[in-house]
């Protein structure tokens, strides 16, 4: 084909584009190159700051301690160091399998028990939470007095998201509000502690185990409220460094 | 154009535009990952991949969309069409790869089918805000997955070109879908206004794209009704090998000249319905500006051995005017060129 009958028109399966179509076609190239990469800068920058949670993936470490099953599966751990006084002397940390699903069946019958467990810490502001390293057994040291039921401080009413607290507490990040509400649902339907997150003025988070007013798992009955803003009046209690709040479902309200 | 099929017929062009395009998607990501990861130390790396990924496939779709018009508005664009398909199945696999592991993060490992925990986790399909947005993405790759995977040409032939394009115009659909994904979905919890503009700015340019060259081509198109030869224009008004589209009882004609002669033919491409009427006369043949298949401009048919035919078109000048028949004849029919008459033919030159 002669090149005068080309000028400017291009055809793909020719070797050489014509010189004007070339020139052109790159320089509009590069140009969109830049904006390709300013986009990428663009939305990177803008994304909201991540939570400083963190699961502490593939480092797995021994634990002792002792097995509270209610309201949901945790190791009450001593604190070493730690003065007689007010302050609490246990720490509590949350339990639960790995993937989507409690410790609830692994730990049925270790209530009061000192253990050695092997998993992975999880954790976020002053919650820590341990996934069980399931391909070991939990060893059982002996038996330990009861954590109990905790120390009310009346009724209380509070406005917050319901979380479930693995993924929220760092094995995803972030693991709250609306683009993580699917996974939460599954969470908690497999088990996994819901949480009560309600946050101060400055953004501080504040957390509340879920319970029923007899002390119960409310994992089936929180499951539509999950992600959304929700009013709760309950009685707040305190099991160790961790906080419950005690209600039934049917009263939890959508805040609109 | 289409002899025998092999999975991609590569020449050079395609070699660099696949080129240019990866290191598109390369910088992308590792612009996005990377700043991501450098100011957020605890994002994990699912999310990253996750919104870049998905981030990426968004973009390359609306720069898939933008090439059309853009084509259309300035044929100087159309070594970005050449190979767009390309661009298509590039950006099915960064969809693919985001859904995935959306799939794995959010709903393997539970208590439920991954699949049907997409679709009854969150079940507040009656809310607005609440409305469950990842069946929206789900629904949108399902049609972006039909579209790559029927991009080959050995589908366009079997198909047909209208079903084929039929098809593939769902990208639409899909667009619809995503955007309805994102803004339902993750701008529902991120408060930055830059991340809403971008996708507001984004769909302005799409759409503003389209609408412009949509009103552009109709205000191009020369209505033509009735029996008999319609006047469709002077002679002069056609550039030599070019042609001039007019659109005769609701169909469009290019009418082309050539070596002293016009002949009408279908504005429609056999390959990929691309407009014949922008393409221009090349080694005696029309080509077509997309991909560039060729018709011979008497008869409508391709050049052998290939062996697509598009309809003709009589046609005939008279005292300076082109006329046409709006009657469309068979594919591959043969018609006479018109000649433009010598006296004609030196006005045209003086």
């Amino acid at each position: 084909m002669s090149e005068p009958e080309r000028d400017d028109f291009y055809v793909g399966y020719f070797d050489q584009a014509p010189s004007v179509v070339g020139a052109f076609v790159k320089g509009k190239v590069l140009l969109l190159l830049v904006l390709v990469a300013g986009v990428a800068a663009l939305l990177a920058l803008a994304q909201g700051t991540f939570a400083p949670a963190v699961f502490e993936f593939g480092n797995v470490r021994d634990f002792e301690g002792v097995i509270a099953t209610k309201p949901y599966p945790m190791l009450r751990v001593s604190r070493p160091g730690e003065s007689p006084g007010e302050a609490p002397t246990w720490s509590r940390y949350f339990l639960v399998d790995p993937f989507k699903f409690g410790a609830d069946e692994r730990v049925a019958n270790l209530d009061g028990k000192r253990v050695r467990l092997s998993g992975t810490l999880v954790y976020r502001d002053d919650q820590t939470m341990i996934e069980i390293d399931a391909s070991k057994d939990i060893e059982v040291l002996g038996e330990a007095a009861g954590g109990g039921a905790g120390l009310s401080f009346g009724t209380v009413t509070l406005v917050g998201e319901i979380v479930d607290s693995k993924c929220f507490l760092g094995v995803m990040n972030p693991g709250e509000l609306k683009p993580h509400k699917a996974c939460a649902v599954r969470c908690v339907s497999g088990g996994i502690p819901p949480v009560l997150v309600v946050r101060d003025g400055q953004g501080a988070a504040r957390y509340f185990m879920l319970a029923d007013t007899n002390g119960g798992q409310v994992n089936d009955r929180v499951l539509d409220l999950i992600a959304e803003p929700v009013r709760i009046q309950g009685e707040m209690v305190r099991m160790d460094n961790l906080w419950v709040l005690k209600a039934d479902p049917a009263t939890y309200q959508l805040v609109k | 154009m289409s002899l025998n099929y092999q999975a991609v017929g590569w020449n050079r062009q395609k070699k660099i535009y696949d080129r240019t395009m990866v290191l598109g998607v390369l910088l992308y990501l590792g612009l996005f990952i990377g700043i991501t990861a450098t100011t957020n130390p605890t994002a994990t790396a699912e999310t990253l991949m996750i919104r870049g990924f998905g981030t990426a496939a968004l973009l390359l779709l609306h720069i898939i969309l933008a090439i059309g018009p853009l084509a259309r508005l300035n044929p100087m664009f159309l070594p970005l069409l050449y190979n767009r398909r390309h661009m298509g199945v590039t950006m099915f696999v960064l969809a693919l790869a985001h859904a995935v592991l959306a799939m794995i993060q959010f709903h393997a490992g539970g208590d439920q089918f991954p699949l049907i925990s997409l679709f009854t986790s969150n079940g507040d399909y009656s809310s607005v805000s609440q409305f469950p947005f990842q069946p929206l993405g789900f629904f949108a790759l399902a049609i972006l997955f039909f579209m790559a995977a029927t991009s080959h040409d050995f589908w366009l032939a079997n198909l047909t070109a209208p079903t084929w394009k039929r098809l593939h115009m769902m990208v639409y659909v899909a667009y619809f879908l995503l955007i309805g994904h994102v803004v339902l979905g993750v701008l529902q919890a991120e408060s930055s206004p830059f991340l809403a503009g971008v996708l507001g700015l984004g769909a302005a340019v799409v759409w503003g794209l389209h609408l412009t060259s949509a009103w552009l081509e109709k205000a191009d198109d020369e209505e033509g009704n009735g029996e008999g030869f319609v006047d469709v224009c002077a002679v002069e008004d056609i550039p030599e090998k070019r042609a001039r589209i007019v659109c005769l009882s609701g169909e469009r004609v290019a009418v082309f000249k050539y070596d002293g002669k016009v002949s009408a033919i279908s504005n429609v491409c056999r390959h990929q319905n691309g407009p014949l009427g922008e393409g221009k006369v090349v080694d005696g043949c029309v080509t077509c500006p997309w991909h560039g298949y060729q018709y011979r401009p008497h008869d409508g048919a391709s050049p052998p051995p290939f062996t697509e035919k598009v309809p003709t078109f009589r046609v005939k000048v008279s005292e300076g005017r082109v006329l046409v028949d709006p009657r469309p004849l068979a594919p591959g029919t043969a018609v006479e060129p018109a000649v433009i008459a010598e006296n004609a033919a030196e006005e045209l030159s003086s």
